[in-house]
């Protein structure tokens, strides 16, 4: 039972790091409607300016947040500038291909700059553990958890209560009748691509402490945060929390019930499941 | 008038296709033509994928599945029971044409991305399956098949033996691809790609026309991973049946012309020589190749998102009105 219970939570300690990068891609291919297969080389390019932060300047990933974030979003604005404006009105495919092609290159500059090895970022926080009864939990486990699921609630009241927030949902919507309602939909979708793209960068920079950065360290999260957006029924923000915590339960219970290999099969056949009887989403509308 | 002088330029085409197979003869030596055997298996390979992706243009990420089913049957059929590859082609392409129907008799009806999704998905299950089955696959150890040439082993001494298979193989993929453009069944698929209501509403069954190129383009693919197998002589499924895997049918289609019979050997014809070139000569830059490619990529999709062969028929096209227009004046 203890073991279950140990099973469970870090299954959902997991979820919320899936559930912050998933909320970054809801936005961005849920609301803005944009096709982003390099979401998850985002999130290692930010493990990676951790890592270098610690080596170089002795700053821990939390000390460094502000100007990792910073820079997120600089590169955030420019893949939206140089690369998605030119194929706002272009089919999925083209989307897709375009940034496939965009993680290649960032996967394989990250090869080409930094090599194959894997960086740790050992800080105190690493080995340090919160002791609750009987479960013993990694702190920067732990600390990563609260960070995301309340910066995955803080977007949705940002996108609930601003104006901003009501622009792109409303730009989600309809584009042309959102423009004709004076909303600059250019300025919209940029800054829903910074936001997609920072939120992802705050979940690399979070799970810095606990897994080593690699060129392909985030290749895994870029299918996965499809995935998760899919089964949380696209343009919905609790949903994709929701959805992001799920697989880190599904995950963590395949790894320990059937083995280690099937944790990405196990969410890879629920979401076909989902697609074949489901397709507007487990917590999606209609 | 344009009709004619697009048939002469397929008849260009054909021509580099036919003559292709005398390059590996001039090629000096072992390292050049490993490459053109690689270059004709990758032509085979991608145009098989244009069979249903490149024509009704609903891409596919996971065809390394099809690849890898290919590979492992016939390499498990000839290790385990020494059961000839030429019979464990066939075979795979019958476990092929069965994954085929399961996986788009489920996800075909998907749309955009989610059908993209759905064909990663399942070749990250079958990975997994291909991990798993430790008894049958060794697992991630991968398996070494014994050199022991003979024809009946689909094992040569020397590339040039190979290098005939594999361009025999890219020249039936491509034939078939011909013949599927004039056929019903090629015409009722680009239809349903452009837009699947209005196809249905003219009396297009198109599940059906999107189930039967699916099914070849899988079977012609699991050939193509067979071949691939007894040329390397080791697989491995964290390699082989990857997305990174899958990227190379697309890319070498898309680089030479999606949905045209011809475009994706013209891709291969450039690419795969310039990178293996790439990895060759500039191996201490790890990663130089992969970013090369995908530069390429988003390149080729910013600026000429039909691929480069219409350019180049545009160009030949340039080259015979042109000698036309000498002619006339000369006369």
């Amino acid at each position: 039972m203890e073991q279950v219970i140990q099973v469970f939570v870090s299954g959902l300690l997991s979820g919320g790091i899936y559930a912050l990068a998933s909320v970054g891609l809801a936005l961005i291919f849920g609301i803005a409607g944009l096709v982003n297969f390099a979401h998850g080389e985002y999130l290692m390019l930010a493990m990676y300016f951790a890592f270098w932060m610690y080596g170089i300047f002795s700053l821990d990933p939390y000390q460094s947040a502000l100007i990792n974030l910073a820079l997120m979003a600089i590169l955030g604005y420019l893949t939206y500038k140089f690369i998605m404006e030119r194929v706002l009105d272009s089919s999925h495919s083209i989307q897709m291909l375009l940034t496939l092609g965009l993680s290649m290159v960032l996967q394989n500059l990250a090869l080409m700059l930094w090599k194959a090895d894997y960086r740790n970022t050992r800080i105190a926080m690493t080995t340090s553990t919160l002791d609750l009864g009987p479960l013993h939990l990694s702190t920067a486990r732990v600390l990563a958890f609260v960070v995301a699921i309340a910066a995955s609630v803080a977007l949705y009241y940002f996108l609930q209560k601003t104006y901003t927030g009501a622009a792109m949902r409303a730009v989600a919507q309809n584009g042309k009748a959102a423009q004709l309602m004076g909303i600059n939909l250019k300025k919209t979708y940029a800054l829903t691509f910074v936001i997609g793209i920072t939120l992802v960068g705050l979940a690399g920079l979070l799970i810095t402490p606990i897994y080593p950065a690699f060129p392909t360290a985030g290749a895994p999260y870029g299918i996965l945060c499809f995935i998760v957006v899919v089964i949380g029924g696209l343009s919905s923000i609790p949903g994709a929390i929701f959805g992001g915590l799920l697989i880190g339960l599904i995950e963590s219970f395949a790894g320990y019930f059937i083995g280690p290999a099937f944790q990405q099969a196990a969410y890879f056949l629920l979401f076909i499941l989902v697609l074949i009887f489901k397709p507007s989403g487990l917590f999606g509308k209609g | 008038m344009l009709k004619k002088l697009l048939n002469i330029n397929n008849s260009v085409l054909w021509a580099i296709a036919f003559l292709s197979i005398l390059v590996p003869f001039f090629l000096p030596n072992r390292y050049f033509q490993d490459i053109a055997v690689l270059t004709f298996l990758w032509a085979g390979l991608s145009s098989s994928w244009n069979f249903y992706s490149g024509y009704c243009g609903r891409l596919s990420i996971g065809h390394a599945a099809f690849l890898g089913i290919g590979a492992y049957s016939s390499t498990i059929l000839y290790v385990n029971y020494g059961i000839s590859p030429w019979i464990g082609m066939v075979i795979g392409g019958v476990f092929s044409a069965l994954a085929a129907l399961l996986i788009g008799g489920t996800t075909l009806r998907l749309k955009g991305t989610f059908f993209v999704l759905s064909t990663v998905a399942f070749a990250e299950i079958l990975k997994t399956i291909a991990i798993v089955s430790k008894d049958l696959t060794a697992g991630s150890l991968g398996m070494m098949i014994p050199y022991d040439p003979s024809f009946a082993n689909m094992i040569f001494q020397g590339k040039i033996p190979f290098a005939i298979i594999t361009w025999a193989y890219m020249m039936i993929v491509i034939i078939l691809c011909v013949r599927l453009e004039k056929s019903k069944l090629g015409y009722s698929l680009i239809a349903v790609g452009e837009n699947q209501e209005a196809a249905e509403n003219l009396g297009v069954n198109s599940t059906r026309v999107m189930l039967i190129s699916y099914v070849v383009s899988a079977v012609l693919t699991s050939i193509g991973g067979t071949l691939f197998a007894q040329y390397i002589m080791f697989i491995e499924p964290m390699s082989l049946m990857s997305v990174g895997y899958s990227v190379n049918f697309i890319l070498y289609a898309i680089a030479g012309g999606m949905g045209t019979a011809f475009g994706p050997m013209v891709g291969a014809f450039i690419l795969v020589p310039v990178t293996n070139l790439l990895r060759g000569y500039l191996s201490f830059i790890s990663g130089l190749h992969g970013f090369v490619l995908g530069m390429l990529l988003i390149i080729i999709l910013l600026f000429r998102p039909d691929g480069i062969l219409p350019q180049l028929k545009g160009f030949v096209r340039k080259l015979m009105n042109r000698n036309k227009n000498n002619e006339e004046k000369g006369e």
